[in-house]
């Protein structure tokens, strides 16, 4: 992971609008993030947060109303960023009518690529998704599953530097969800930049290094997610199963050093919790939200304006 | 009726398309650099500028690799959404077609003139509206369900994509077009009976003017025809159609037909038609070469073989002379090279009259094979298809797809039916003045031709129309003149299309309406949120 | 299921539908008109079992095919065509104004209406428009063979059979081409079809045009005594057939064919109308009548319908003016005696003589003939007030006087048609025209 941010977003805002220009929703608010070079970022957020607007600003699907984007060095406007993105929409967006062979072919035609590389290629995402049985078949006839997979592998057509995964894990069975996770780490390992964004918690805390929460098109949390799951005050144990004396010797010890057992069994996903006091809070203050400080990673919030820049340096 | 040749310079047409083109592209960046001042002061004319260079740019420089991937995208997808299926009605209307067009007593020339109108209608009703729904449906569905994400988000410019899809769904119409024109060929063929010649007669068109009763240059009389294509000429009279014919290449013989209109004051001698006679005329050496009197067959050709070498009684010294069409007769003309041949036309049965017309009288050169015309027919049906094509692929760009639907099925019903019609409004010909003044008249129960009261508000309202004619004066330029491609009729009539007047324009105007729609579509797709629905 | 790909399930289904289609073509193809063998199986079928449309009602195939084509939207598709008819007609595109006839028909095949305005459009509209004769009798003829055809496909139609009859009579024998007309009537214009034979779709066998009319007259007559006919009143309806008996006579006779065939066809002619129309029973307001009534036939009626003789003699009265059945009667019975066939020949003869400069014979021919048509208007003196009867014994008597005029000698006192001559002497003025245009 290095310092050299692959995005930056300054200050974006999206107001949508109806046709006569009144103001309908204000999607995004003054958002600002960086994205470094090599890590896997999370975009949090109930529906309707703004995390897929912030998507689409960034691949230019959508024009912003304020603010900048630079992505890969490059405005967001500017199509030739695309030669080293890819992109997997939210849900299947592809032709229904192609087969797995023919879209990767179609994608491959798009970009810079010879045909022995595409053909290449092709062979090599289709092993790769595992798709390889499917690969004649007209997409109309694929499963919710089969689709991301090839979603995915089109996303991955030219190589890109920076991937965008729009709910990647959406609709997949436990099997695929670890594949594609696997996947995604592989994609960092790799030294790719990954945008991911989802609802699935659980596959967020496994495989990004630093996410972002919104909540009504606001950003309320950034920052590393250990960071952000770290209970200042509190030190939590893991062990194999214990036995009773076990543990009232445990609390034996604890009590010596003027401790409590606070709770034992089995832990639960915190970054769950994390996410609904998130929410939570932005529901009993709105206008709160998140304000960089020096050392990110730390739970600091405050009611104060959104800040003209994001001081946000890397830990 | 005869077929009517059209005059058609293209110099003068490209240049009002550059002026009309040019001034809309300027009154555009005018606009926009006006509302960039609000938005961002001086800097806003800079930004206009340097947006629209960065468009050229990119516009200018489409990646043929990557419009070739969309255009097959485009064929494949049409081709998979059972847009072939349009050959199964094609199929049944062909077989079914014989019931109703068979009639073993039609004239050969009748039978001919069906059997290809029914065959052009068909691939016209078939293809076109096919094609049409093809190119407004692509482009909103694929917005519609997302999939131009997946391709926007690659390095693919909006110009390629409107040129793919307009590449795509061409070539889609094109297979179709190929199929059913070759079939329509093979049904033509076996249908027409053995005895009937298929072929084009190659006109030579001349200029027409008319010399009145008393020999002086003036116009035909007018009959009460309804159809008022044809002046007529007064029998036994100095009354004459003086036609003016370009000679371009020299023959031993040339050969004229014609297909005059009789029409008759009285019964009068009913055994035979109305005699007529042309005179080959030199006015500046005296020269005047009658050939022999024929009699008119109306509704029929008229065919004579005129050797090149005329012999010629002088009235007045009664001498015999020789002359030679193009040595002697032939008058100096820059349309032809070997200057051009003038034949008075003259009706010789008192008080009948002989109705003329420019298309009814011409040169006719040695006959192309039918497939010639056929083929250039085919093609004229074809550049109706890329217009439709263009036109919706460009609407489609902006709007969504019924409104598209309509929008291009609404310019190609105008640049095709409703020409005339428009022409007439603007000329002022059209009796009733324009929309407020009909409504008015239709208000009032008065009479299209009756004079309109002089009042405030009679001419508020001729005001109204005048400022809606110029509306109308500006869509007549942006709306493409389709009348020139139904080359059909030609062909069912024993012609070949005529390069000049028919092919010509048609092409003109398909090449003419291809980078305008192409540079519409790319700047709505370019300044259209994709996402936003 | 089956292991057919989805590709091959559709594509077997558009096979089945273009082969189930192969039977309908060849059961549903309508007759092209070229005699009983022709058309699909159906159409065979129909026409050997003299089967109308009428009859098998709206399973015509041909049709119903076309309505489902459309949608339903038959009646618009209709309006449309019948605006291009016009279009056509104005602009004079002949083919297409054919073959829109033809679409509008396989529309509409049951609104007797239709085929009777589009049958009449080209007998007597376009034929009009073409300048050649042979040309207008083209267009004549194919408005006829329009409304054969839609007798073919409306057989109990007494409307349609009529106007086919009206055609061939009214149309080719009394338009003013009629002479042409005849004649090509037997030997039609177009030699390379025919070989100077008669079209068979319309005179297969090789009758007069009026004989022919009188035929479809007929078979008008066997429909009418099923289905009401809208045209006319019922007893002048009747009276086609014998008329056109009687027309072909006088058609003959303005041929200049005066005995022979002539006098049959004017005998064949009173023979019919005294015999077959006069008998024929015609239910008036009050009773019910014959025309050819003696003052025994009028007691008779007056009793059999329980009226009064004078109720009788008064609807009688009203039948015999409305259809001229006293006229005809006359005339037919007049004609068909050898003796008014030689005056009427004399005369016609008489003419003949004095164009061709033969004073003296034309006089004696003229004289003769003069005499045998005074004898025939005093047997039957209802015929003098007649005019085209007292035209041609005025037209005798005129002639006679100028060639005595051009011989210089002086007209007789009294002469055979002198009563004639007195009498009605307001015909003068045009018969002095016709014979200065003789321009001799």
């Amino acid at each position: 992971m290095s310092d050299e941010p692959v995005i930056q977003i300054r200050n974006l805002t999206k107001t949508y609008r109806d046709f006569w220009g009144r103001k309908k929703v204000q999607a995004l608010n003054s958002l600002s993030l960086d994205v470094k070079k090599g890590e896997v970022f999370g975009l949090l957020g109930p529906n309707g947060s703004g995390k897929t607007t912030t998507m689409k600003l960034l691949l230019g699907l959508l024009f912003p109303t304020e603010g900048e984007i630079s992505i890969l060095g490059k405005p967001a406007s500017d199509v030739s960023k695309n030669e080293r993105i890819g992109y997997l929409p939210e849900e299947s967006y592809l032709y229904r009518f192609l087969n797995a062979e023919e879209t990767l072919d179609f994608y491959g035609r798009l970009f810079d690529i010879t045909a022995e590389q595409r053909r290449r290629k092709t062979e090599e995402l289709i092993e790769m998704v595992g798709l390889q049985q499917a690969r004649r078949r007209q997409l109309k006839e694929y499963s919710k599953g089969m689709t991301r997979r090839i979603g995915l592998a089109q996303a991955l057509i030219n190589d890109p530097d920076l991937v965008l995964l729009d709910e990647p894990t959406s609709g997949l069975d436990p099997l695929g969800t670890r594949d594609m996770k696997d996947l995604i780490l592989q994609l960092r390992d790799q030294g790719k930049t990954v945008v991911m964004c989802s609802h699935l918690l659980a596959d967020v805390q496994d495989v990004c290094d630093r996410i972002a929460i919104l909540y009504g098109g606001e950003l309320k949390e950034l920052g590393r997610v250990d960071d952000l799951l770290k209970e200042q005050k509190e030190t939590q144990f893991i062990t194999s199963e214990l036995s009773d004396d076990a543990v009232a010797e445990i609390k034996a010890v604890l009590q010596k050093h003027n401790a409590s057992l606070k709770s034992c069994g089995q832990p639960t996903s915190s970054l769950e919790e994390l996410f609904l006091r998130t929410v939570q809070r932005s529901k009993d203050r709105p206008g709160q939200r998140y304000v960089p400080t020096a050392e990110s990673g730390a739970d600091s919030t405050s009611d104060a304006s959104p800040s003209e820049e994001t001081a946000e340096s890397s830990s | 009726m005869s077929l009517q040749p059209v005059d058609f310079n293209l110099l003068i047409g490209a240049t009002q398309w550059v002026i009309v083109f040019g001034s809309f592209i300027g009154v555009f960046l005018l606009v926009a650099m006006a509302t960039s001042f609000p938005m961002y002061g001086l800097a806003g004319p800079g930004r206009v500028v340097a947006g629209a260079l960065h468009g050229l740019g990119e516009f200018l420089s489409p990646s043929p690799r990557r419009v070739y991937a969309i255009a097959m995208l485009t064929y494949k997808e049409s081709i998979r959404k059972k847009a072939l299926l349009v050959f199964v009605v094609f199929a049944v209307l062909f077989m079914f077609a014989s019931w109703f067009l068979a009639n073993p007593s039609d004239r050969p020339d009748m039978q001919v003139r069906n059997y290809v109108a029914f065959v052009f209608i068909a691939i016209n009703m078939l293809v076109l509206p096919v094609v049409l729904l093809l190119s407004c449906w692509g482009l909103p569905e694929d917005i519609r369900i997302r999939s131009l994400h997946t391709v926007v988000t690659k390095p693919v410019r909006r110009n390629e994509v409107v040129l793919g899809r307009i590449l795509g769904f061409a070539s889609v119409g094109t297979l179709i077009l190929l199929i059913m024109s070759t079939v329509g060929y093979v049904w033509i063929q076996r249908q027409v009976s053995s005895d009937v010649d298929l072929f084009c007669r190659v006109p030579v068109y001349g200029d027409v003017t008319m010399i009145d009763r008393t020999g002086n240059p003036g116009l035909g009389v007018n009959v009460g025809d309804i159809d008022e294509t044809r002046s007529f000429i007064e029998g036994g009279t100095r009354a004459a159609g003086v036609w003016t014919f370009p000679l371009n290449e020299k023959a031993d013989t040339i050969r004229l037909e014609s297909r005059f209109e009789a029409f008759r004051t009285f019964k009068g001698n009913m055994d035979r038609s109305l005699r007529v006679r042309y005179v080959l005329v030199n006015e500046a050496k005296s020269l005047r070469v009658p050939l022999p009197t024929f009699e008119v067959d109306e509704f029929g050709t008229n065919e004579t073989e005129v050797a090149r070498k005329q012999t010629w009684t002088d009235e007045q010294t009664l001498k015999t002379n020789e002359v030679d069409i193009y040595d002697d007769l032939a008058v100096t003309s820059d349309k032809g090279t070997y200057g051009a041949l003038v034949v008075h036309v003259q009706c010789l049965d008192r008080s009948q009259y002989l109705g003329v017309s420019q298309g009814d009288f011409f040169i006719r050169l040695p006959d192309r094979s039918f497939a010639t015309g056929y083929i250039k027919a085919v093609i004229g049906v074809w550049l109706k298809i890329l217009v439709i094509v263009m036109a919706g692929v460009t609407a489609s760009c902006f709007v969504k797809w019924p409104v598209a639907t309509l929008l291009s099925f609404s310019v190609i019903v105008i640049g095709q039916v409703a020409r005339g019609f428009l022409d007439k409004i603007l000329s002022g010909k059209q009796a009733g003045g324009g929309a407020a003044e009909s409504v008015y008249r239709l208000l009032t129960h008065m009479n299209d031709t009756a004079t309109l009261p002089e009042n405030p508000l009679t001419s508020t309202l001729q005001l109204f129309d005048h400022g809606l004619q110029h509306g109308l004066w500006m869509v007549k330029f942006m709306i493409p003149d389709l009348t020139s491609f139904g080359m059909s009729d030609w062909v069912a009539r024993g012609f070949d299309v005529p390069w000049q007047g028919v092919m010509l324009p048609s092409l003109a105007v398909t090449f003419g309406y291809f980078l305008p729609c192409l540079l519409l579509g790319y700047f709505s797709l370019s300044l259209r949120e994709l996402e936003a629905k | 299921m089956n292991n057919l790909t989805s590709r091959q399930r559709k594509t077997s289904c558009v096979v089945g539908i273009l082969v189930l289609l192969v039977p309908i073509v060849l059961l549903g193809m309508p007759a092209s008109g070229q005699g009983e063998a022709s058309g699909g199986v159906l159409a065979r079928l129909r026409s050997a079992h003299d089967l109308g449309e009428s009859d098998l009602g709206q399973i015509d195939p041909t049709s119903a095919t076309m309505n489902l084509v459309l949608l339903g939207l038959r009646g618009v598709a209709v309006n449309m065509l019948r605006m291009d008819l016009d279009h056509y007609k104005d602009t004079k595109n002949w083919a297409e104004l054919r073959a829109t006839t033809e679409a509008v028909i396989t529309l509409q095949p049951h609104y007797i209406e239709v085929w009777k305005f589009l049958a009449w459009n080209m007998s007597y509209n376009v034929s009009a428009e073409w300048d050649a004769v042979p040309d207008r009798y083209y267009w004549v003829k194919e408005g006829g063979k329009f409304s054969q055809e839609g007798t073919r496909r409306n057989q109990d139609s007494p409307e349609l059979l009529w106007e086919t009859g009206k055609v061939w009579g009214q149309k080719v024998g009394r338009s003013d081409e009629w002479k042409y007309f005849r004649g090509y009537f037997l030997k039609d214009p177009d030699e390379e079809t025919y070989r100077g034979s008669v079209d068979p779709d319309v005179n297969p066998k090789q009758m007069d045009n009026y004989l022919v009319a009188k035929e479809w007259y007929s078979k008008a007559n066997n429909a009418e005594d099923r289905h009401v006919q809208h045209i006319m009143m019922r007893a002048l309806f009747r009276s086609y057939p014998t008329r056109s008996q009687l027309d072909y006579a006088d058609a003959l006779q303005r041929e200049g064919k005066f005995t022979g065939v002539t006098v049959a066809a004017w005998q064949g002619g009173f023979d019919e109308w005294t015999g077959i129309y006069g008998a024929m029973e015609f239910k008036a307001p009050d009773c019910v009548l014959h025309m050819e009534a003696n003052e025994d036939d009028v007691r008779q009626m007056a009793a059999d319908n329980n009226v009064s003789e004078a109720v009788v003699q008064r609807w009688l009265k009203h039948y015999q003016n409305t259809t001229n059945y006293r006229y005809w009667r006359t005339r037919s019975q007049s004609e068909a005696r050898a003796e008014t066939a030689e005056a009427h020949e004399l005369i016609f003869d008489g003419e003949q003589e004095y164009r061709k400069g033969e004073l003296d014979s034309a006089v004696a021919k003229l004289t003769r003939g003069m005499g045998l048509f005074a004898e025939m208007l005093e047997r039957h003196p209802d015929l003098a007030i007649e005019d085209l009867t007292a035209e041609e014994g005025m037209w005798a008597v005129l002639l006679w006087q100028k060639i005595l005029e051009l011989q210089q000698k002086p007209v007789p006192e009294t002469y055979p048609l002198k009563f004639l001559w007195d009498h009605h002497q307001g015909l003068l003025g045009e018969l002095e025209d016709r014979f200065n245009r003789l321009g001799l």
